[in-house]
């Protein structure tokens, strides 16, 4: 189905300047994801946007197409002790450890907002064990109004937490598949990108059902204050995001497309609308805005306004962009070379 | 709050490496409260990516001179700003007419509905400032002026060449007491040193502490207030990612258990009661 996909649109883009123009043509940039209909494939990265309601003074939610809320776990918690988060370089570290509400307060408090807006509400949760990963989503599943979940096996800040999930495709297999039974709404999982081979697990969460894959979540990093030899974050390790892990971002979803079937999600370093079409000719369906929103609130909005024009000019629709990578000397949809 | 591109009017070099750098908003400066910070952005910058929180040193009509403040409504809003970084590094170099983005008004400030039973049932209010602590102080101090409270400052910092805004401060209190490390100015040492000789005299008064400064300044001013029995207000600084509540980045431990442990200074604060704070666990970066 990609190929043909890819294949109708290459046409299209080839015969370009000999078919009439079309100066009616309205580019589509939904979505439908895991049988999600997004009203555009711009949502905000879970941990970058609290409970949407926050932001509501500064941007018109409704615009998004949808919001991943903050890591929720089956009871509340208290995260890491501060400094938590420093910049770097064209990027940010952050250890927060999942400080959240918890998943009964969630469903009290945050929920009836986020239910009001157009916008899809994905729930992030999070767990120490298959049971806590079960335990919150039997919980969450009470609730009216979520459209997906995104199973957060990926954080590189809590012990013995996520990514020992996201690290081991057993144990991906195991907490997809466990949380997949349970699950009331289609389950997203989202990768870590701190593996040899992300494909590995990529394939092991599409193997337990996983209904799609968002990709990736922050690559552990340190960073060191020379003067009093102490790390700046009280974790040591730190969750890196930002500008400056987009190219290894893109490099992932290239790879991980050319290894299942299920729709990806691209996350990493997002901030315009150029970066998220290098999204999609990669291989994602739809994207996700993390760090940016901390600086500037508006730049979902601006890069579904980008993903349209570009779409306009281009004369196509953004399905049709999804996989387009072009590589000189490879056939369509060539697979080969792919490490 | 409102998230806007804004252009400079005015980025004045004072001493010691400070700024002061007026910005025109009329929105933000009139819905501005006392003890209630901003998040500035160098657009186009992606070396700088975060925004930077600082205290809303002053608001201002357009040209404060020739118009009277009850008839115009304030327009600028003043930052008071030490070069320490990378971001206030690049500030320094802004120009009038350069555009600045400013999120604002953030946080939780000296709400004077919330502290004027304590400050009215004081002899004086005594500000402490550390350094750059000073920036957070005026606006509260000018509003409990207009109540017409008695109040006093506390002033240290490294060197007398720090010592900015003090002029603004005068005309607001009744006496001032500055100190500096290296005693180019007033006592030589830190600033509560003179505060705890102040509070040793009066132990049969009541004062409220309003404190803005570095955490051990704090830490050690705090202390001060609690062996004298006395309410003390502080307003913290800590790393922000987002000011608006949702990094969790910028958090510090309070008094309380599971997820109230920790508070963001961006929503919660920055100005607390300081008996609230965890003042052991020092968690605030030193820049």
């Amino acid at each position: 189905m990609k190929a043909s996909s890819k294949a109708t649109e290459r046409r299209r883009e080839g015969g370009k300047t000999s078919a009439r123009p079309q100066p009616n043509f309205q580019p589509k940039i939904d979505v439908t994801i895991a049988g999600v209909h997004f009203q555009n494939p711009v949502m905000t990265a879970s941990g970058t946007f609290g409970y949407g309601q926050e932001f509501s003074q500064v941007i018109d939610l409704n615009q998004l197409g949808g919001i991943c809320v903050k890591g929720i776990s089956a009871e509340p918690m208290e995260g890491n002790a501060p400094p938590r988060i420093y910049e770097t370089e064209a990027g940010m570290l952050n250890a927060i450890g999942l400080q959240n509400v918890g998943a009964r307060r969630f469903l009290e408090e945050k929920l009836p907002f986020l239910r009001t807006l157009r916008a899809r509400c994905i729930v992030n949760v999070f767990g120490y064990t298959t049971e806590d990963y079960v335990r919150c989503i039997e919980t969450l599943n009470k609730g009216e109004g979520i459209d997906a979940y995104e199973l957060n096996i990926s954080c590189p800040n809590t012990r013995c937490g996520g990514m020992v999930y996201g690290n081991d495709p057993k144990l991906t297999e195991e907490v997809v598949a466990a949380s997949k039974r349970v699950a009331r709404y289609p389950v997203i999982v989202k990768l870590s990108p701190n593996v040899t081979d992300i494909t590995a697990t990529a394939r092991a969460a599409e193997a337990a059902g996983a209904d799609a894959l968002s990709l990736v979540n922050t690559f552990v990093g340190m960073a060191i204050d020379i003067e009093t030899r102490t790390p700046r974050i009280s974790n040591v390790t730190a969750g890196l995001s930002g500008p400056a892990i987009k190219p290894l971002a893109v490099r992932m979803v290239y790879q991980t497309y050319h290894a299942v079937k299920i729709p990806l999600i691209g996350i990493g370093g997002i901030a315009t609308a150029e970066d998220a079409l290098e999204f999609v000719l990669a291989g994602a369906q739809a994207v996700q805005v993390g760090t940016a929103n901390f600086y500037a609130p508006d730049t979902s909005l601006r890069i579904v306004e980008g993903l349209r024009a570009f779409c306009q000019r281009k004369r196509v629709h953004l399905a049709d962009l999804v996989g387009g990578l072009r590589i000189p000397g490879q056939t369509a949809n060539s697979s080969s070379g792919i490490a | 709050m409102f998230d806007e591109i804004v252009a400079v009017t005015e980025n004045r070099p004072l001493t010691g490496g400070h700024f002061l750098l007026s910005v025109q908003s009329p929105r933000q400066a009139k819905a501005i409260r006392p003890g209630q910070f901003a998040m500035l952005r160098l657009p186009g910058r992606s070396d700088v990516l975060l925004r930077r929180p600082m205290s809303v040193y002053d608001v201002k009509p357009l040209s404060g001179r020739l118009r009277s403040k009850s008839v115009h409504p304030p327009q600028l809003i003043q930052f008071l700003y030490k070069i320490v970084g990378r971001g206030t590094r690049l500030m320094a170099e802004l120009k009038p007419g350069d555009k600045l983005g400013v999120l604002a008004p953030l946080g939780h400030g000296f709400f004077v509905e919330e502290y004027l039973p304590q400050a009215e049932a004081a002899e004086e209010i005594l500000h402490v400032a550390g350094g750059i602590g000073i920036a957070a102080l005026l606006l509260p101090a000018r509003e409990l002026a207009r109540h017409g409270l008695s109040q006093r400052l506390f002033f240290g910092s490294r060197t007398k060449a720090d010592l900015v805004g003090l002029e603004e401060f005068k005309p607001l209190v009744k006496g001032v007491a500055l100190a500096t490390e290296d005693g180019s100015r007033g006592h030589q040492g830190f600033v509560t040193r003179p505060l705890a000789d102040y509070l040793a005299r009066r132990r049969d008064r009541k004062f409220l502490l309003m404190v803005c400064g570095p955490w051990a300044m704090l830490a050690a001013t705090v202390a001060l207030a609690r062996q004298y029995g006395h309410a003390c207000l502080v307003s913290m600084e800590n790393r922000m990612g987002c000011g608006l509540g949702v990094c969790l980045g910028c958090c510090i431990q309070v008094e309380g258990t599971g997820h109230g442990k920790y508070q963001r200074v961006c929503t919660e604060g920055p100005v607390f009661w300081a008996d609230r704070v965890i003042w052991e666990n020092e968690g605030i970066p030193k820049t």
